[in-house]
């Protein structure tokens, strides 16, 4: 067994004999949320305060306050390269980029409703060699942007394994579920 | 009495005088507005429908005539439709979403009846806000073998169908399919749903239209290391689910639970890790003569939508390639559906990223026809 | 906590150097079922049932665990036995005020291997009933979402 290994052995060993199993995997379930977690889809920054409170103290609260309005991003300023179907978070996008509809990669445009469902992928950034996961949530509410249309289909899957496929309208929980365009954001860097 | 300028003249004044003896031919009758009728119905027309990624509330179908290159006319099919033609060609169904206010407002989901003489819309069943909205399949709303059912897919995205009467204009169960998705029809009253499992599930239904029994088929294919398009390519007896890589794998849908048999390969020798399948539409087959159609492209992970530089021919007996048709990409796309005629006379369309519908005779070979721009965006294409 | 767990609880803890690990359950959470159960494992009301505030519930019984490891996203899920356990365990401890008062005991790799390869009829059907039998023997999840 690798050093490390060992030493975490004894660690999660010692820290099961002074507490009960079940406060132990709330110490890890904390330092999981902690630790793996990195920022969060824009929309959602509660889950960010949650994580860093006990587990026993913050759900409730969490979940009785009313969601609060997704935050403003402002003008939008989109760069270059969030324009263009290559931009490396692009790698399994299926549809108009936002960021040529008055969005961003990171901001639906004005008067657009966020799909509050999604699916979740992986791109390699060549810029610094790592896989970040991305999440492709849809603009709503309005019709069809049509400018900057996208297509990329990296690690895609067909419809029924829903979690990996860019077929479906990601509008379709929306009130208005009519598809005006699709974001990239950047949730965390893929574990190995 | 004609009042003339100062200095001018008329212009027929002036052609009697240079054309003294040619008398002006006879003005031209009177017309009368009329609305053509579809007419005698061809094995080469085709249903072609229209995504319209551009303004996707606004798809359409069209009639096309493979023989004379006309549009014979439209269905309109509102946002992210499923299409299906009734078992006897009378009927165009069509699922699909409306907003109250054009591109937003209340969402009314409804299947639509259209007559196919007419192409005029004869009625509709209004159905749950729950209409999958998705990239068209044949499986994306499809009738029973005998047309007493009408199966229309929902996803929320918990995923279950609907079973409708379409004569009486009636909705008569819906049926949770636990995660597996599209409608699968064959034979009177059995519908099927592709898993993430890598399986068939079938529903056999009472006369009433209600669940009797469920089976799961065995596992036949493997959604992370070859996963299967889920838009099967209808075959006499089943469909053949084409895979990423290359295999077929050829399902028996004629009992009440689907059994694939041995798969086969599109790929051998130098073309194995080089040429996919690929697109929307990625198969078709000509049932007489036993033939699988099939674009094909140069590509690795990732590009298994994207369209056909060649399309190839298979013997469905020998599983032999016999033809290869080689697309000029530049000038007319890529393919991304492909559709044959079941006469015997056949012809292939072959639609393109570049909204051309090709036309190709199957004897032959030869490109026939390139109808440019059929529609925005043509993805799925039905026989009359 | 069985062999099992343990190891799971190691490898959770030891993200980049246990071997045996394949990514923490947080982001196998992340990759395999937030897109809609949501950031704070919230749902849509009306289309996508919580799990915060709700798992726990299902894991009091027999009934519920079964119904658990048997709805579509758990069943069909490309995650193995092992790491499907794992993503509910963290969902169980993270998403669950209760959960350190009165946490049901956690899933294993074995019971999930038993249980998810039979998948449900009708998943809407099996959730109300399972949440019914639970709400006559204590706290239950939402009956409507």
């Amino acid at each position: 067994m690798h050093p490390l290994d060992r030493a975490f052995e004894n660690s999660a060993r010692s820290l099961a004999k002074r507490t009960s199993r079940r406060s132990l995997l709330a110490s890890i379930g904390q330092m999981l949320t902690g630790a793996a977690l990195l920022p969060l889809l824009p929309i959602d920054r509660s889950a960010r305060a949650h994580a860093a409170q006990p587990a026993s103290a913050a759900p409730a609260a969490a979940a009785a306050k009313p969601a609060a309005p997704p935050p403003t991003a402002g003008v939008a300023k989109p760069t270059a390269d969030e324009q263009n179907c290559e931009y490396w978070k692009y790698c399994a996008i299926d549809g108009f980029l936002c960021a040529c509809c008055g969005g961003t990669s990171t901001s639906c445009p004005p008067g657009t409703q966020q799909s509050p469902i999604t699916w979740i992928g992986t791109c390699n950034n060549p810029g610094d060699g790592r896989d970040y996961i991305v999440s492709y949530n849809d603009c709503c509410g309005k019709v069809s942007c049509g400018d900057c249309f996208c297509n990329r289909n990296e690690a895609e899957k067909p419809m029924y394994r829903l979690s990996r496929n860019n077929d479906v309208n990601w509008c379709m929980a929306n009130t208005e579920s009519n598809y005006h365009c699709s974001v990239s954001v950047i949730l965390g860097v893929a574990e190995k | 009495m004609l009042t003339l300028l100062a200095g001018s003249e008329p212009l027929w004044a002036a052609a009697a005088a240079t054309t003294a003896k040619a008398p002006p031919p006879p003005p031209l009758p009177v017309e009368h507005l009329t609305t053509a009728r579809v007419g005698p119905k061809s094995p080469h027309w085709v249903y072609v429908l229209d995504e319209a990624f551009n303004n996707e509330i606004d798809t359409r179908v069209y009639l096309f005539d493979g023989d004379t290159h006309r549009r014979i006319g439209q269905i309109d099919t509102g946002f992210s439709p499923g299409v299906s033609l009734s078992p006897d060609g009378k009927t165009t169904a069509v699922a699909t979403t409306y907003f109250a206010r054009g591109g937003h407002g209340t969402r009314t989901d409804v299947v639509e009846f259209n007559d196919n003489d007419t192409l005029a819309k004869t009625g509709e069943i209004i159905i749950p806000p729950k209409h999958s909205q998705s990239l068209a399949m044949l499986f994306s709303l499809a009738y029973s073998s005998d047309g007493h059912f009408l199966y229309t897919p929902y996803l929320t995205p918990a995923a279950s169908f609907g079973v409708l009467d379409p004569a009486k204009k009636t909705a008569l169960s819906e049926i949770d399919t636990a995660g597996c998705t599209l409608v699968i029809a064959f034979g009177p009253n059995r519908v099927s749903s592709i898993c993430e499992s890598g399986r068939i599930l079938t529903v056999t239904l009472d006369a009433k239209g209600h669940e009797a029994a469920r089976t799961s088929s065995d596992q036949f294919f493997d959604p992370d290391q070859d996963p299967v398009f889920a838009q099967g390519v209808p075959l006499t007896d089943g469909y053949a689910y084409i895979s990423f890589l290359g295999q077929v794998h050829e399902v028996d849908f004629t009992r009440a639970k689907a059994v694939a048999r041995t798969p086969w390969s599109l790929v051998t020798g130098t073309d194995k890790g080089t040429w996919r399948p690929g697109g929307i539409q990625i198969g078709a087959v000509h049932y007489a003569l036993g033939k699988l159609f099939v674009p094909m492209h140069r590509g690795g992970e990732g590009t298994h939508k994207q369209g056909g530089s060649e399309i190839w021919v298979f013997d469905l007996k020998t599983h032999q390639r016999t033809a290869r048709w080689v697309i000029d990409t530049k000038e007319v796309g890529e393919v991304v559906a492909v559709q044959v005629s079941q006469d015997a006379a056949p012809i292939v369309f072959a639609a393109t990223d570049k909204a051309d519908v090709l036309i190709f005779d199957v004897r032959t070979g030869k490109l026939q026809h390139d109808e440019k721009k059929l529609g925005q965006t043509p993805s799925l294409m039905l026989n009359p | 906590m069985t062999g099992g767990a343990h190891r799971a609880a190691v490898c959770a803890i030891a993200l980049l150097i246990c071997k045996s690990a394949a990514a923490s359950p947080a982001q196998d959470y992340m990759l395999h079922c937030m897109g809609c159960h949501g950031t704070e494992a919230q749902g849509v009301p009306g289309k996508i049932p919580p799990l915060a505030n709700a798992l726990t519930r299902f894991m009091r019984t027999p009934e519920g665990r079964n119904y658990v490891l048997r709805v579509p996203g758990a069943a069909n899920s490309a995650l193995s036995d092992a790491q499907l356990a794992a993503v509910l365990n963290w969902l169980a401890v993270t998403y669950d005020a209760s959960a350190a008062k009165n946490s049901p005991a956690p899933f294993t790799s074995d019971e999930v291997a038993q249980l998810r390869h039979t998948p449900l009829v009708s998943v809407l059907a099996a959730r109300n009933a399972v949440v019914r039998s639970l709400a006559a023997t204590g706290p239950a999840p939402p009956a409507q979402y």
